[in-house]
């Protein structure tokens, strides 16, 4: 195996791996920013109603 | 014959357009303000912007130019993925350009260049951003329907692509007119994973089945065919040349070369610091901090969205090998339907509807942030001089709409008759750099060169799309196609940025000579 094919065999395998780690990682931590996105933006919109009337 | 099942498969891919539909809709009632549907309300946070980044910026139309640049050049048409992934990498960890466009506040980029160039500036780089964007997003959908329609082997008599590219484009123009922003980040996230899991599963696959020795053999021993005219006679024929190593490394291959690897480092760099999707999870993000977290850590996910389909074009070289332009078969746009007509026979039932769903989804996802963010320049630059402290929350919230579901009008027309021929990559290249040759220099000039003024500004914007738009036309009149052809892609892409840059500097000397009093604020003197 010449050293470039040896480099993109690397970095395919670090690819797969890597991209599968992180797609269950950001599935997990992303749904929680969701949730925490979604009740800041509530708050607000309270906050706002609160003030206007 | 495609394995594609109607009872397993589209039920997979109808879930999925279930699930994401209703997740788009429910997310509209948090929509109060015109920041809430164009950034979010500032509210998002490191792993959504992951996510959504990551959505955004692969699409269906990257899967298949990934997968052509696979099958033209094998692994060394992935090099645009290195490139990409260092610029992120780099700008994210340094906050180079981004750290003082997040710091400003502003929504987009052309809203921070008023504030150091004034408005006429602004306007001018909103138009050029608006041109290069919807020319590059234009073709999305014909790519798009083409996939859906070779992998799934459908009947076009009784299931029309053009019914099936509006069809998807009315599901995603309703979640993202009714939630702006915040739609587009909930189901970028959906998709995100949905587009993940059936990525990594049919490389896996592939690796598995085919193996990678076999994978690298087929790349090293395929031929590259070249049509030259024969001295004596005159007539044209097709040679042919072992692909080599120049299929692991770019410098190396015939088709390649140094002038395409620094067209990829130019526009990879310059994406990365302006194009407006890209920039626009920045700008969403709560804070610079976050921002650069996303920029760094998605920078890897750049090398796999090119890759890992160039996998798929060259898993499609070993059934289908290049042909010579003589053949029957051959067509300016053959090697984009290989990897399409490779995965249709290969992947078996329920795998077929998770690729559709994956597909879909990365096509959607793309296609609702491209529209949106195009209709955030549009209302927040082209628009400014009707509203600035005019128009009322609602008011504004309304023309976003209207804009979103104009856009979505004109893809569907401009996808219908644009005639896509050859690399696709390459077109969206120079149509890219119509306005990222001259957006990245006036953002550099505008973050960190004290002596840059709006004359500079102007000449970049003037000259660095003056290159790539008239190479687009002379390729398409007849009458001077051999002459474009003679100067090739990269060169003409080259240009575009070496112009930008002269054109900035010696703008900006002239302005400085002839009128020394009229300096223009500095970064320092703009930011709040």
């Amino acid at each position: 195996m010449s050293f470039a094919e040896g480099f993109w065999w690397a970095l395919t395998m670090a690819a797969v791996v890597w991209y599968s780690t992180v797609t269950v990682y950001v599935a997990v931590r992303g749904a929680f920013d969701i949730r925490s996105m979604l009740k800041r933006l509530d708050d607000q919109h309270r906050t706002e109603n609160g003030d206007s009337t | 014959m495609s394995h594609f099942s109607f009872a397993i498969d589209g039920s997979i891919v109808g879930l999925y357009l279930l699930v994401t539909m209703v997740a788009g809709i429910f997310v509209r009632k948090y929509v109060g303000k015109v920041e809430h549907f164009l950034v979010a309300g500032r509210e998002m946070n490191v792993f959504l912007g992951i996510a959504s980044l990551a959505a955004t910026e692969f699409g269906i139309v990257t899967c298949m130019y990934s997968a052509q640049l696979g099958y033209d050049y094998g692994f060394a048409g992935a090099t645009p993925g290195i490139c990409q992934a260092v610029a992120m990498l780099v700008i994210g960890v340094t906050g180079f350009c981004i750290k003082p466009l997040r710091d400003s506040g502003v929504i987009t980029i052309p809203e921070l260049l008023e504030k150091r160039f004034g408005p006429r500036v602004r306007w001018a780089a909103g138009v050029v951003i608006i041109l290069g964007g919807l020319l590059n997003m234009g073709i999305f959908l014909r790519v798009g329907g083409n996939f859906l329609v070779e992998v799934s082997g459908l009947d076009t008599k009784t299931f029309p692509l053009e019914w099936m590219m509006t069809a998807l484009l009315v599901m995603v123009a309703v979640y993202t007119i009714l939630g702006g922003m915040l739609s587009v980040l909930v189901t970028d996230f959906l998709q995100f994973v949905v587009m993940s899991v059936g990525l990594i599963t049919v490389t896996a696959l592939i690796l598995y089945q085919i193996g990678w020795d076999k994978l690298a053999e087929t790349v090293s021993s395929s031929l590259v065919w070249e049509r030259v005219t024969d001295a004596d006679t005159g007539v044209a024929i097709d040679r042919s040349e072992k692909l080599g190593t120049g299929g692991f490394n770019p410098f190396v291959n015939p088709k390649l070369g140094w002038s395409w690897v620094v067209f990829q480092i130019l526009i990879q760099t310059a994406a990365t610091l302006t194009w407006q999707t890209t920039i626009a999870r920045v700008l969403a993000a709560k804070d610079t901090a976050t921002g650069r977290k996303i920029y760094t850590r998605t920078s890897f996910f750049f090398v796999c969205g090119f890759l890992l389909p160039a996998i798929w074009g060259i898993a499609a070289l070993v059934d289908f090998p290049r042909l010579p332009e003589s053949s029957p078969d051959w067509s300016k746009d053959y090697s984009m339907h290989m990897m399409p007509a490779f995965l249709s026979h290969f992947l078996p039932v329920g795998l077929m509807g998770l690729l559709l769903a994956a597909m879909l989804a990365a096509e959607m996802s793309t296609d609702s942030s491209y529209m949106l963010t195009w209709a955030s320049v549009i209302y927040n630059d082209l628009l400014a001089p009707f509203h600035r402290h005019r128009w009322s929350e609602k008011t504004g919230l309304l023309w976003n709409r209207c804009i979103v579901a104009a856009i979505g009008v004109f893809l569907m027309f401009y996808g219908l008759w644009y005639p896509l021929e050859g690399n696709v990559w390459q077109y969206l290249a120079i149509t890219g750099s119509i306005y990222l040759s001259s957006m990245s220099m006036l953002l550099i000039a505008c973050c960190y060169l004290k002596w840059a003024n709006n004359w500079g500004a102007i000449g970049s914007i003037i000259f660095g799309a003056l290159f790539p738009a008239s190479y687009l036309v002379l390729q398409q009149v007849p009458a001077t196609k051999e002459f474009a052809g003679s100067i090739g892609d990269n060169y003409a892409g080259i240009a575009s940025y070496v112009a930008a840059a002269l054109a900035m500097v010696v703008g900006s000397v002239l302005k400085n000579q002839i009128r020394p009093t009229s300096a223009s604020p500095t970064m320092h003197e703009v930011l709040p």
